[in-house]
């Protein structure tokens, strides 16, 4: 019990995907201009990682390395990651219309985030068995999610901060976001305890 | 932000403006997402009515907005319930057998359930009305989302 702890802690905040290894800064730059559309968007992400990685996860135990088909995994991968996307949008739509009217705006988006292929590829590298693997890629998603609204919150405040004029806008953005990374880089003494 | 296709006796019919879903992104013009957003029939599938208390003919330009914190209720009813299901199912599955392939069953059938709960909490927000759109204001010429 106490592993699969680590392992989430580790993936949402040690090795986080925007901070530590770099993935869904388009996102990240993008959406994070107000706390509810990250809030959104964090959960819309969480759900397509963690439900795409149990397939991709399933694809490569009983598909590609039974067949030795590992050259295939990225193409494959993309597959599952596109499929996992519309499956969301289509379900979202049935389920309830006013709702995919109101969060269909994030779908698209996810299907080219490049942190959902990182997940998956990532579980794949470190061999991990089933359940590593779905407590991986909640953990990482919850890490995602959590960074996304953290920005979001101080992107809302610096609307308001009296900042030069030729840091205004982006550029403060990308300041604000190396110390961020700074700050979670904090939590990697956490790992060698 | 939104503008009049249609007018219907007391009632109007609104598109969404939409670039691409990361318009505002630094670094959009180099980014996958581009333009798979702003796909004719994306924004058509999003086409809502409001009631035309103000007079809006076709072609105007309208700000529009929903209840406070109706995004964050929308987005656990979708994507919160349904993954917080599956999860349980699959915990279910590994803690009652511990067999890969009946915590994989386990979870299906509890992302089936979490969307039978989602649909339940969808209606219940819709007759609340925190799912329908309000007029806000009339958009002011050349304004966009990110201005």
């Amino acid at each position: 019990m106490k592993e699969y702890i680590l392992l989430m802690v580790s993936a949402a905040l040690v090795n986080n995907v925007i901070l530590a290894r770099f993935l869904g800064l388009c996102s990240f730059m993008g959406v994070t201009t107000r706390i509810d559309t990250a809030i959104g968007m964090g959960m819309a992400t969480t759900f397509v990682i963690t439900v795409s990685s149990i397939a991709d996860w399933a694809v490569q135990t009983y598909l590609l390395q039974p067949y030795n088909l590992g050259y295939l995994r990225t193409v494959t991968f993309i597959l599952v990651i596109a499929a996992a996307v519309q499956f969301t949008e289509m379900t979202v739509k049935k389920v309830s219309p006013p709702l995919f009217k109101m969060l269909g705006i994030y779908l698209p988006l996810i299907t080219t985030n490049c942190a959902v292929l990182g997940v998956a590829l990532l579980l794949v590298e470190g061999k991990m068995n089933f359940i590593s693997s779905v407590l991986f890629a909640f953990g990482s998603s919850i890490g995602y999610s959590l960074v996304m609204v953290i920005f979001a919150g101080l992107r809302e405040r610096l609307v308001l901060a009296d900042v030069p004029r030729l840091f205004a806008g982006p550029p403060i953005g990308f300041i604000v976001a190396s110390l961020l990374a700074l700050a979670f880089m904090g939590f990697s003494g956490m790992s060698t305890n | 932000m939104a503008h009049v296709i249609a007018v219907e006796g007391d009632k109007v019919w609104l598109e969404p403006e939409q670039t691409t879903s990361c318009g505002g992104c630094a670094s959009s013009g180099a980014c996958g997402a581009k333009g798979i957003g702003s796909v004719a029939n994306r924004l058509e599938a999003r086409r809502f009515q409001i009631i035309n208390a103000e007079g809006l003919i076709v072609g105007e330009r309208v700000v529009v907005g929903v209840r406070e914190h109706a995004l964050l209720r929308a987005s656990v009813t979708a994507y919160v319930l349904p993954l917080a299901a599956m999860l349980g199912g699959g915990i279910v599955g590994q803690w009652a057998v511990g067999s890969d392939g009946v915590t994989i069953t386990a979870m299906i059938i509890g992302l089936l359930l979490g969307l039978a709960l989602s649909r339940l909490s969808a209606g219940r927000l819709l007759n609340r009305g925190d799912l329908t759109p309000h007029f806000l204001r009339r958009a002011r010429p050349g304004e966009n989302c990110h201005s």
